[in-house]
């Protein structure tokens, strides 16, 4: 029997007190097929309604022996609630998530409604996180927003954003600000709400997109204000892509851990901010949890992982809810056996 | 006036510093100076996009950069393009491109849009967030060469494999390429896609490259 429960052993991660193992979970989406045809309801439905919303995380945390869940599934309930409307593919075929079909095409049409907070599908979020600490209190809720660049992108089109951060600079820099707000905002909510941890996803602004020099100016200290913000709870800072020239200044920004995708050189960047500080990652998940078919490269890849130097085993982004059953269940048996041994951030009983 | 050097030199540099006006400029002067058109896009303006793959590749430009160039580039485009002349026994190749359903993102895809317009196909851009089967449609209807599709998020590549086995019923001559961040090229090959490239980023490269041996190509150095 486990000493700890899962909310306990992330919670113990996050203060870097010793565990009894590595726990497993993440700040990405972690739900799974097998989950949701439980329920037995289509995908499309899950992202409209509480109960399915929380009941669907908890089956399949439950599923796996995972130690924490993550609400909502989709990049869209911010970008809705603020008018941008929202694409549910309820009549496509297999697992399309949902979409915003109708961004601000300029700068000078965007109007950012006070009352978001309350609007399109947040407070059915809100309710999936009620139900949740109700009908999991052993599990880690955690919440996740996008960080304000990434929101940006979301809310307006991407193209004109990112062209505008060389030829609008000024009206862009007041634009992110108004968006970094909304992301306080909406991270001071989830405290209120009682998540365990809060993720902060700004993957739009990997260097696959954005040059070091942007980042330093108009991504990192919009997400520093983002973290100081987040005083009672601990929060990570996630990006994937490219990040091994921006990691120094991902850490910078303030978050109690940071997380990567596969494109980081993990070993490299233990090196470069030593061993103290919080990591998670840093997975392929369609191409480890959907594609493969051999159980020891599964375990392979979660081993190079911890090997590498994470603190925890997350997905560089969100699990395919498509994922071979006996895949995620070498991922997860991996982390909780293979993680016993202590972590370069935490240590064991 | 100008040699058709220094207007090729001009048209190269506007697209690279991303001067739209310039670019503009360059092209109706070299319309004026009684340039071969073709010459213009290919020796101009897709040179500058090849010197902009170099830039982007060497992480001195990032998509920003990559993005304002492309705009450059059309307005040169724009302007040559209606005075190309096309050899009527020669059909033009043809392209449908499109971002598939559940994926709203276009860049890679438009940038993978501007090298077959570089290169002067018929380009069916069916937009962003399109229905699979809408896809199916046209290619029948158009009988592209070429179908091209993209999907950057992890949740829509699935959709792409099954397009690629409609077309390939009714049409297996049609090429199809493959783009988009989560779509790996080991993805690509078991879906049966003919052509790849991985992201935004990799569409700049691979679509440079693809560019610069079409120009090695009209000049004879491929066979």
């Amino acid at each position: 029997m486990s000493e700890f429960t899962g909310k306990q052993r992330v919670q113990k991660l996050f203060k870097r007190e010793p565990l009894d193992r590595m726990p497993c979970f993440s700040g990405q989406g972690t739900v799974v097929i097998q989950a949701i045809e439980k329920m037995g309801a289509p995908f499309a439905k899950i992202h409209t309604d509480a109960k399915l919303m929380a009941e669907s995380a908890i089956t399949s945390a439950r599923l796996f022996n995972m130690d924490g869940v993550v609400v909502p599934y989709d990049m869209a309930t911010v970008a809705e609630a603020m008018g941008r409307g929202i694409s549910l593919y309820e009549n496509a075929e297999g697992i399309i998530y949902p979409t915003v079909p109708d961004k601000w095409k300029t700068l000078e049409e965007i109007d950012i409604p006070k009352d978001y907070m309350t609007q399109g599908r947040l407070p059915l979020v809100d309710e999936a996180f009620k139900i949740i600490k109700k009908e999991a209190p052993d599990l880690a809720v955690g919440a996740w927003v996008l960080g304000p660049f990434t929101l940006a992108g979301q809310i307006m089109e991407l193209d004109i954003l990112l062209k505008g951060l060389k030829k609008k600079k000024d009206e862009i820099a007041v634009f992110l600000d108004q968006v970094t707000q909304v992301t306080i905002d909406l991270c001071k909510h989830y405290q209120e709400l009682g998540v365990d941890f809060i993720s902060v996803r700004e993957m739009g602004s990997g260097t696959d997109l954005l040059s070091p020099r942007m980042w330093k100016t108009l991504i990192g200290p919009n997400l520093k204000k983002v973290f100081d913000s987040i005083t009672d709870v601990p929060c990570v800072n996630h990006i994937c892509g490219s990040t091994d020239m921006i990691i120094e200044m991902m850490h910078e920004c303030g978050a109690d851990a940071l997380s990567v995708d596969q494109k980081n050189n993990v070993a490299e960047t233990r090196k470069k901010l030593g061993n103290d500080v919080l990591i998670f990652g840093n997975f392929d998940p369609y191409n480890t949890l959907t594609q493969l078919e051999d159980q020891a490269q599964v375990e392979a890849i979660i081993k190079k992982c911890i090997d590498d130097g994470q603190d925890a085993v997350w997905p560089g982004c969100d699990i395919w809810p498509d994922v071979r059953p006996e895949n995620m269940e070498t991922y997860t048996k991996t982390v909780r056996e293979y993680g016993k041994k202590p972590s370069p951030a935490v240590g064991r009983l | 006036m100008a040699t058709h050097e220094e207007i090729l030199a001009k048209l190269k540099e506007a697209v690279v510093e991303y001067e739209e006006d310039d670019c503009a400029e360059a092209a109706q002067e070299a319309l004026d100076a009684g340039m071969d058109p073709m010459v213009a896009v290919m020796d101009g303006l897709a040179a500058g996009m090849e010197k902009v793959g170099v830039l982007f590749d060497t992480n001195e430009y990032f998509v920003p950069e990559v993005l304002m160039c492309a705009d450059a580039l059309y307005k040169g485009l724009d302007i040559l393009r209606p005075h190309i002349k096309l050899d009527a026994d020669v059909p033009k190749a043809s392209v449908v491109i499109g971002s598939v359903q559940g994926d709203v993102h276009d860049i890679g895809k438009n940038l993978v849009k501007m090298m077959f317009d570089v290169a002067g196909w018929d380009v069916h851009d069916l937009g962003r967030d399109v229905p699979l089967e809408t896809f199916v449609e046209k290619q029948l209807d158009v009988k592209s060469d070429v179908l091209a599709m993209s999907a950057m998020m992890t949740t829509t590549m699935m959709g792409m494999k099954k397009v690629i086995a409609m077309v390939k019923e009714k049409n297996p001559d049609c090429l199809i390429m493959l783009g988009g961040a989560p779509v790996t090229r080991d993805v690509a090959n078991l879906f049966g896609a003919d052509g790849y490239a991985e992201s935004a980023g990799n569409a700049v490269s691979e679509g440079i490259k693809m560019i610069g041996r079409l120009r090695e190509y009209q000049k004879g150095d491929i066979k």
